[in-house]
């Protein structure tokens, strides 16, 4: 096992990559009860498009499978819903799918090994028959009209929806009730088959674990499989420009919503980590908390509360997002960029960089609190290709003059979006 | 420390982090509700030393990111301020002797006892832009359309009873306020409240309590005996018609929440194992993804996507909720019925109790590892005099039977029936 280690957080890592090609991290925290496993697949709502190891034709299955499939992975052949096996075990189960995995969860104080027979079982054994696939639709469909009630995430979207051409990340990851209706078992194993290979996933264990007895018994309950090979996953091109700048729809809110979306190129692997601090420093100084934009417009009651900001990257795409509420959206995006373009002929405040990279380290340390926010850290980072110590240690070394660079960069206002919802 | 504030220390060694909490509770009511709300959002706008929000979040950020945060929320027939700080532990700082721990109590004591004051008033420009923040938290609850709902059924259960206030007030009642009276407020209610300090982290206690007597903030806090309501037995009875209220609203979803009491006779004592059999009521009927709500409307009847029951057993009340399309109201309603029916038939098997157990148990468990729920429980403890500990929490959940829950389940009683579409 490689052993990561970070002398900042005083925490370990422990990775093993098994001949099947399997990732397991293992982080280890002494004395606390809770107990977390989470097992993900390198396989999200974008992977609609692919080449299936070994085959040569490119296969192509409706939007919302990979979120259909995290539904169903749970129906067992005997019977038994491992959702209720493992509830009834008292533990907390759960599964999330995103655009770029899928992961499958549990966290418990108790009964820790029992779970993780069962938990290991279905991920590894789908079941899926014409009558369970077309009673998932009418749940589905449920979660599909729930989220159309939310106008947070019809904002989010309509962002994405006026920076991309092509890219599946516009999409919800849901599908839609008439994309859903084509899904069937058959394209269901399909993809199972395709994507839950073990050389393209990754379990996550972290809690109260001896790193080699922990591995040894995640070992003995895997099934033999073989590794299949790299999957081709086919995006269609997509274009450094935008849509269309502005996206403007009418839903029932108290406050109009907004989110603004900066459309910036992916970085390469050895800049992902430096990127994601540099921009996240930058959007602390331009819109958070201390920053003078936000106070004036704190002040003037265009804003109530800061907006929340996020970068948000895979290899394909890569965007920034603040979102928030406003009663008056357009000045409010009006100002930002006013500032945006001050920074940039200005320069950067040596002061307010120094203080916002202090509360970045909290920040990161933070992280390390909860099983859980650790063990879906470092999960989320492997999909990524990162490990998750390299935040606290690019952090300290990170300097303004890449700042700088970052800033003339990525925020570029031919590449700017605002979705705004307002009320009917 | 003096009478009616009390300072409760957790030494934990789980965490980065060291987090302090002052909570404030008051008697939940109509005429200071809105006032409250109003307060506690003027409170963090600005203190003594640090005049406004800009030098606040520059300190916070100064201090490695500490997190302030402050709500308000209603605990019983309280309203109790909540006012927290989080830093992140000497021992995990690039430099040595930050001493973070005492800036962040003293950060903390300072936005909550030392505000900023321009001759006996609260700032005018604080106030008044606070007013239309909570005007639109008001006006925007409707936004969530599951808490509005869960909320709303509340509101129709308790008609003019504290147990139904909306916890940020009433539109109305913000025109009163303005930065004297609101002052006048602040200063009675500061003398008169109940005063509770939290402090959790990787501490030495000694060094803890100096830290607090030396403030000079807490220091000149008087004795009082608190104005709060404890806990008491709130007799109810089954109501001879239910409630039946339907709102429009322009909605995909619909959201039908049924309000349940948990009625008693006259003659009935108040009965401390209630807490653990509602509880246990609760899981099997539909707290968890075993529940019978979650099998029978969602796996089986495939009508909803979320389905389940919350225990407010401060309030003696279980709200059973789902999301569903608009035009299954009478079916879902009949399906979930029938599951309240069957847990009065006893009509659940020896397995769903045992797993009930297990999931509850494994919460409560779990409460150490966060370091804001241990506190939350330990003032919930505080707060109903129970003083139950963790262990003992677990021990009267695993007493729970069958026969107790049966005979919780003949008092669950419909209130009202909510539907949003």
């Amino acid at each position: 096992m490689q052993v990561i280690e970070n002398l900042k957080v005083k925490e370990k890592a422990y990775i093993e990559k098994l001949k099947n090609g399997l990732t397991i991290i293992i982080v280890p925290k002494a004395g606390i009860r809770k107990k977390y496993v989470i097992f993900g697949t390198h396989y999200g709502s974008n992977d609609s498009k692919f080449i299936v190891p070994g085959e040569n034709e490119v296969t192509e299955v409706p939007k919302g499978v990979a979120h259909f499939l995290e539904h169903k992975m749970f129906e067992q052949e005997n019977g038994r819903n491992s959702l209720d096996v493992l509830s009834s075990l008292g533990v907390n189960a759960n599964a999330y799918t995103t655009n770029t995995h899928t992961a499958f969860l549990y966290e418990c104080t108790d009964n820790f090994y029992e779970a993780l027979d069962e938990f290991m079982d279905y991920v590894q054994h789908p079941y899926f028959t014409d009558e369970n696939v077309e009673k998932e639709k009418g749940i589905i469909g449920q979660e599909i009209m729930m989220y159309d009630d939310y106008p947070e995430w019809k904002v989010y979207l309509n962002a994405l929806e006026a920076m991309y051409h092509n890219n599946p990340v516009k999409l919800d990851i849901t599908g839609t009730i008439e994309t859903i209706s084509h899904i069937d078992k058959e394209i269901l194993y399909k993809c199972y088959n395709t994507f839950y290979n073990p050389s393209n996933m990754c379990l996550v264990v972290c809690g109260d674990f001896v790193p080699e007895e922990i591995l040894k018994e995640i070992e003995k309950r895997l099934i033999n499989k073989n590794s299949s090979g790299e999957i081709k996953r086919i995006y269609e091109e997509e274009d450094e420009s935008i849509v269309k700048p502005n996206i403007e729809v009418k839903m029932d809110v108290s406050i109009p919503l907004f989110t603004m979306g900066i459309k910036c190129k992916p970085a390469n692997q050895t800049q992902k980590v430096k990127k994601d601090i540099a921009i996240s420093i930058l959007l602390n100084m331009i819109i958070g908390e201390s920053s003078t934009l936000y106070q004036d417009l704190y002040k003037s009651g265009i804003l109530l509360n800061s907006p929340s900001y996020e970068f948000d990257f895979t290899n394909e795409y890569a965007h920034i997002l603040i979102s928030g509420s406003s009663r008056n959206p357009q000045e409010f995006y009006n100002k930002l960029n006013e500032e945006i373009k001050n920074l940039k002929t200005n320069g950067l405040d040596k002061e307010n960089f120094e203080r916002i990279k202090k509360k970045l380290y909290g920040e990161y340390i933070k992280e390390y609190n909860d099983v859980s926010d650790i063990a879906r850290m470092f999960l989320n980072d492997f999909m990524n290709g990162i490990n998750s110590f390299e935040y606290l240690e690019e952090i300290t070394s990170i300097d303004i003059n890449y700042l700088e660079q970052v800033l003339k960069n990525d925020f570029d206002t031919e590449k700017m979006v605002f979705s705004v919802i307002k009320n009917s | 420390m003096n009478q009616g504030i009390k300072i409760h220390l957790i030494n934990t060694n789980k965490f980065k982090t060291n987090l302090i909490a002052i909570f404030l509770s008051t008697p939940l009511e109509r005429e200071n509700v809105t006032k409250n709300a109003v307060l506690s959002a003027v409170l963090r706008r600005g203190c003594e030393e640090f005049k406004d929000q800009e030098e606040i979040s520059k300190e916070l950020e100064e201090i490695y990111g500490a997190d302030f945060d402050c709500g308000l929320d209603k605990i019983g027939k309280n309203h109790v301020f909540k006012f927290y700080i989080e830093s992140i532990n000497d021992e995990y700082l690039p430099k040595k002797n930050e001493n973070l721990l005492q800036k962040s109590i003293d950060m903390l004591a300072e936005i909550v006892f030392d505000p900023f004051i321009q001759e006996e008033k609260f700032c005018k420009d604080y106030v008044n832009q606070e007013k239309e923040n909570i005007k639109q938290i008001i006006e925007g609850k409707k936004d969530n359309k599951s808490s509005y709902s869960l909320f709303r059924c509340m509101e129709e259960m308790y008609k003019n009873e504290p147990e139904g206030l909306y916890k940020y007030g009433y539109v109305e009642d913000l025109e009163k306020i303005d930065e004297k009276n609101l002052y006048e407020y602040y200063k009675k209610l500061i003398n008169e409240c109940k005063i509770d300090i939290f402090v959790s982290g990787k501490i030495e206690n000694a060094d803890v309590k100096r830290i607090l007597e030396e403030n000079k903030n807490i220091k000149k806090l008087d004795s009082r005996d608190p104005i709060y309501n404890k806990k008491e037995f709130k007799k109810k009875k089954q109501l001879e018609k239910e409630n039946i209220v339907n709102e429009n609203q322009e909605v995909t979803q619909g959201k039908l929440v049924i309000g349940y009491d948990v009625i008693n006779s006259e003659n009935d004592e108040f009965d401390k194992n209630l807490k653990y059999i509602g509880m246990m009521y609760n899981a099997i009927l539909g707290g968890t993804a075993n529940s019978k709500l979650f099998q029978n409307v969602r796996e089986k009847a495939s009508l909803a996507y979320t389905a389940n029951s919350r225990y407010y057993y401060n309030y003696g009340n279980i709200l059973v909720m789902a999301g569903i399309e608009i035009s299954n109201y009478e079916k879902a309603l009949k399906i979930i019925k029938e599951q309240v029916e069957a847990m009065e038939k006893s009509d659940f098997s020896d397995e769903d109790i045992s797993n009930a157990k297990k999931i509850i148990i494994s919460n409560i468990e779990s409460i150490s590892d966060e370091q804001d729920s241990e506190i939350i429980y330990f003032f919930g403890q505080e707060l109903s005099e129970d003083n139950i500990s963790i262990e003992q929490y677990v021990e009267f959940i695993k007493k729970v039977n069958r026969e107790e829950i049966v005979e919780f389940a003949k008092k669950i009683k419909i209130n009202t029936i909510y539907f949003l579409k």
